[in-house]
């Protein structure tokens, strides 16, 4: 008789594939994983703790280091927080540049996802024609705020900064642009069929589970299941533009891969929209009193990020900090399910599968 | 097959377009204008209100005034003023909240340093770093009323 | 080179052999030095990047500078590796990978060992390499190591088989195991009477087998990146590691060379009016295609997963290339014997 044993591995915290310091300790069978233990903690910073002795306008910065692929997404929800508890009026203006900002932050993080996916199955070159392209959202973003990745851009009650002239133009110019690059993408990746032995049929599950384990965004549209925030409880402006919320069947890593592609394109479509539609002139800035401070209370909002629900809980004692903020990171809802998924799968299809879920350890870690 | 034929022609014509990267160290990063970099600091304008240490999120900055030399004059000069650029996010609310413009972004943004030491600014180097400044210093959050403008 | 083999084995015979190795050795060194810099500069073009330029003239130095760091780089070794194993294992991957050039011909007159059972023994040579993958993954003691090295010895040996068998074909055409009967046995003036299109289905399997035998994407599961942080030689630094990554690239040359004999035709120019230029020109022409395709593939394309690289070579390439066998004879049996 040979003997055999398990073979006890540890993934991360310095791994290539974890996209920053994330952990799991897997138990291998040969190449067969029979148990995987996610650790997380190791980009801890207590952001919620450090919160409470901060006020409003102080949180906003450490919101963008939450989920610091898409910045814009996370200063919405904690704004849009404090204007839902205080009733707050944000001019028409302000909100469409919000709503721009944050459609081309969901352009740029899928990008990121997109080209760092690729790079965990092996192929190099996406990852830079994902970041080539994800620059000029990012160098829109420099000239629109002055900042390349932590933007602090919005305020409670409107924007900080206006667009810049001619700023509009350029991203009209980038729509067209991104909407080619997007057939290039297809052509370099989408229809390779290594890439689809790699992602097709891997990391299923079915509706129930994911609804089960509360996962949203791309994870759970992949099941089929309808759900958008945008579309569901449109805030902002969502409510004034066409677009599709693209569907999965099966609910594989193949459906999740197409769902964030095709979001890409509706996201351009409702630029598109936006753009039409801006308004000509008006205020970024509604009226605020000078220290913010809601009524006691509490309040959730949820929106819709790039990786899935986010969510702000606020309560507040009335004064101007918050009494308690707590933040629904979707990439750490979303990395629960992956335990139960890796069972019985390979040591590759750990790095296609956890790649797939589409987590940034600042989020889940927060 | 043919997925993968389509993706070698899209790498082949990648190798004649034209490249996307800078030279960077040897040809200077120009940002746009909003940009936020290192402080610049004006000492003359300054009122020693506190307001941009009160608003960092960090705790970053540190200042201290002392009377001013003028006994014509009212109010307070500025004495100290450091910023830990250890901690420092840039996160440009300091500007914001200045009534007098006295701190405001510079395009600067190479901050490695060897020793943690050098990350200490005092009022004088911000006060040296002057170039490239901000033009457009949108101070929303400011009081409309801080005084000396 | 010929002359001396042939002679009885004298101490001065033995020195000008010996010379005439380090010759080659400086030339292969040359090759793997700038043929990683080829890499890098092809794959930075293809991702609209410059590549290496800040090292000498057009970074034409850069490779040397990262040996050069490796070489003065600290030697460690992990304490609980089993050292012997540990060292040997480099020293046993370059071995033979250099050992096979020696049956390459390059011209009609430029070759080194003229062995009769040429292929045969670039075959069975090349398989040692596998060896010292996986002593060098087991002796290193590291878990991710140790998977590498499994996965190596996993691939190596279903590899081995239809790339073995893929060239059953051309033997056959030719006659002989000489890989210069070979290239003698392709002279027909025009490119197609080379052996890639006759033995087109020989030809690809033999690429897909030589690529995974190369390691190289889409097969380098040994040392799978994103998976396996850098395979067998995880635990390797410094000159041990630069013998892995030599070892490496002396087999893109050797099988570049390998596929530019066996298929492409040698020294042999693509057309009769094109016979003025030299044949090591042709030859080298060929041998850089091969080279600039294998660095566009790792350009191109992500990697496969051990289970499908597996059916891969036993479900389709195996069987693919005994039919070409299959195919080969009955076509000598039916029209060339009679």
């Amino acid at each position: 008789m040979i003997r055999t044993e398990e073979l006890l591995l540890n993934v991360g915290p310095q791994h290539p594939s974890t996209h920053g310091v994330f952990r799991i300790i897997v138990k291998l069978d040969g190449e067969v994983i029979t148990e995987a233990t996610p650790v997380m903690g190791y980009l801890h910073r207590g952001t919620e703790k450090i919160a409470e002795n901060l006020n409003f306008t102080q949180i906003i910065p450490y919101t963008d280091r939450m989920d610091y692929v898409s910045a814009m997404t996370n200063n919405y929800v904690l704004v849009h927080a404090v204007e839902t508890m205080m009733g707050l009026e944000i001019p028409e203006r302000a909100e469409y540049l919000r709503l721009i900002v944050m459609e081309l932050q969901r352009v740029a993080s899928h990008l990121v996802w997109w080209g760092t996916y690729l790079l965990d199955i092996g192929a190099m070159s996406p990852f830079l024609y994902a970041f080539r392209d994800r620059e000029m959202i990012i160098d829109l973003f420099n000239e629109l705020c002055g900042a390349r990745l932590t933007y602090n851009y919005m305020r409670v009650g409107g924007v900080k900064w206006d667009a810049p002239p001619g700023w509009l133009d350029k991203v009209r110019d980038f729509i067209p642009y991104m909407e080619n690059k997007l057939i290039e993408y297809d052509k370099l990746v989408s229809g390779n069929e290594i890439f689809l032995a790699r992602i097709k049929g891997v990391g299923q599950y079915d509706a129930d589970t994911a609804i089960d384990y509360g996962l949203s965004g791309a994870n759970l549209r992949c099941t089929g299941v309808d759900f958008d925030i945008r579309k569901a409880e449109p805030y902002s402006l969502y409510h004034l533009f066409e677009f599709d919320v693209p569907l999965g069947q099966i609910g594989d890593c193949y459906d999740r891969y197409r769902i964030r592609l095709e979001e890409i394109r509706q996201s351009l479509r409702i630029l598109k929209q936006a753009l039409a539609q801006f308004p000509s002139g008006g205020d970024t800035m509604g009226k605020v009193p000078r220290v913010i401070r809601p009524p006691a209370g509490e309040v959730y909002v949820r929106i819709e990020s790039p990786r899935g629900e986010i969510g702000c809980h606020i309560v507040s004692k009335g004064k101007a900090e918050p009494y308690r903020l707590k933040f629904r990171r979707p990439s750490f809802v979303n990395l629960q399910i992956l335990p139960k998924l890796l069972v019985g799968e390979t040591m590759t299809n750990l790095i296609t599968i956890l790649g797939g879920i589409d987590i940034v350890v600042g989020e889940v870690d927060c | 097959m043919k997925g993968m034929l389509q993706g070698l022609g899209v790498t082949l014509k990648a190798m004649t377009a034209p490249k996307v990267t800078t030279s960077y160290p040897d040809v200077p990063f120009v940002m746009p204008d909003r940009f936020r970099g290192i402080q610049h600091f004006i000492p003359d304008l300054c009122i020693v209100c506190n307001q941009c240490a009160r608003i960092c999120p960090t705790d970053c900055i540190t200042l201290t005034g002392k009377p001013n030399p003028d006994p014509e004059k009212k109010g307070k000069v500025i004495d100290t003023f450091d910023i830990n650029f250890e901690i420092c996010i840039l996160c440009d609310l300091c500007t914001e909240v200045c009534p007098t413009e006295a701190i405001v972004m510079s395009n600067h943004f190479e901050l490695a340093a060897f020793s943690r030491d050098d990350l200490f600014k005092d009022a004088q180097w911000l006060t040296d770093n002057n170039t490239l400044t901000r033009q457009d210093n949108n101070n929303i959050g400011a009081p409309a009323k801080g005084g000396g403008k | 080179m010929q002359p001396w083999l042939n002679q009885a084995l004298t101490w001065s015979n033995a020195l000008v052999l010996f010379l005439w190795v380090v010759v080659f050795l400086f030339i292969v060194l040359g090759f793997v030095t700038y043929a990683i810099y080829f890499e890098r500069k092809v794959i930075g073009w293809m991702q609209l990047r410059i590549g290496p330029n800040r090292v000498g003239p057009l970074g034409l130095l850069q490779t040397v500078a990262d040996i050069f760091k490796l070489l003065i780089k600290e030697d460690t070794i992990p304490r609980k590796a089993d050292r012997v194993l540990f060292i040997i294992a480099p020293a046993l991957a370059y071995i033979p990978a250099f050992s096979v050039l020696a049956v390459i011909p390059y011209t009609q007159k430029l070759y080194f060992a003229d062995l009769n059972v040429g292929l045969l023994y670039y075959v069975a040579l090349s398989g040692i390499s596998t060896l010292a993958i996986v002593l060098g993954g087991w002796a290193s003691n590291n878990k991710y190591a140790l998977l590498g090295g499994m996965r190596s010895a996993a691939q190596m040996i279903s590899y081995e088989v239809p790339l073995v068998i893929s060239v059953v074909g051309v033997i056959l055409l030719s006659g002989s195991l000489n890989l210069r009967d070979i290239v003698a046995a392709q002279d027909g003036g025009w490119f197609w009477d080379w052996n890639f299109l006759p033995q087109i289905i020989g030809f690809v399997v033999f690429i897909i087998a030589a690529v995974s035998e190369l390691n190289r994407t889409p097969f380098d599961l040994p040392e799978a990146e994103s998976e396996l942080v850098a395979g067998y030689h995880v635990e390797y630094s410094g000159f041990r590691f630069a013998f892995f990554m030599l070892s490496e690239y002396v087999y893109v040359y050797a099988i570049a060379a390998l596929t530019t004999v066996l298929f492409l035709g040698g020294w042999h120019a693509p057309a009769p009016f094109l016979d003025f230029v030299p044949g090591i020109v042709w030859f080298l022409l060929k041998f850089a295609f091969i080279v600039f395709f294998l660095f566009w593939i790792r350009a191109t394309m992500p990697r496969i997963r051990v289970d499908q690289l597996m059916g891969l070579g036993w479900k389709v390439l195996l069987p693919v290339s005994l039919l070409n066998v299959f195919l080969t004879a009955l076509y000598l049996e039916l029209f060339i014997k009679n």
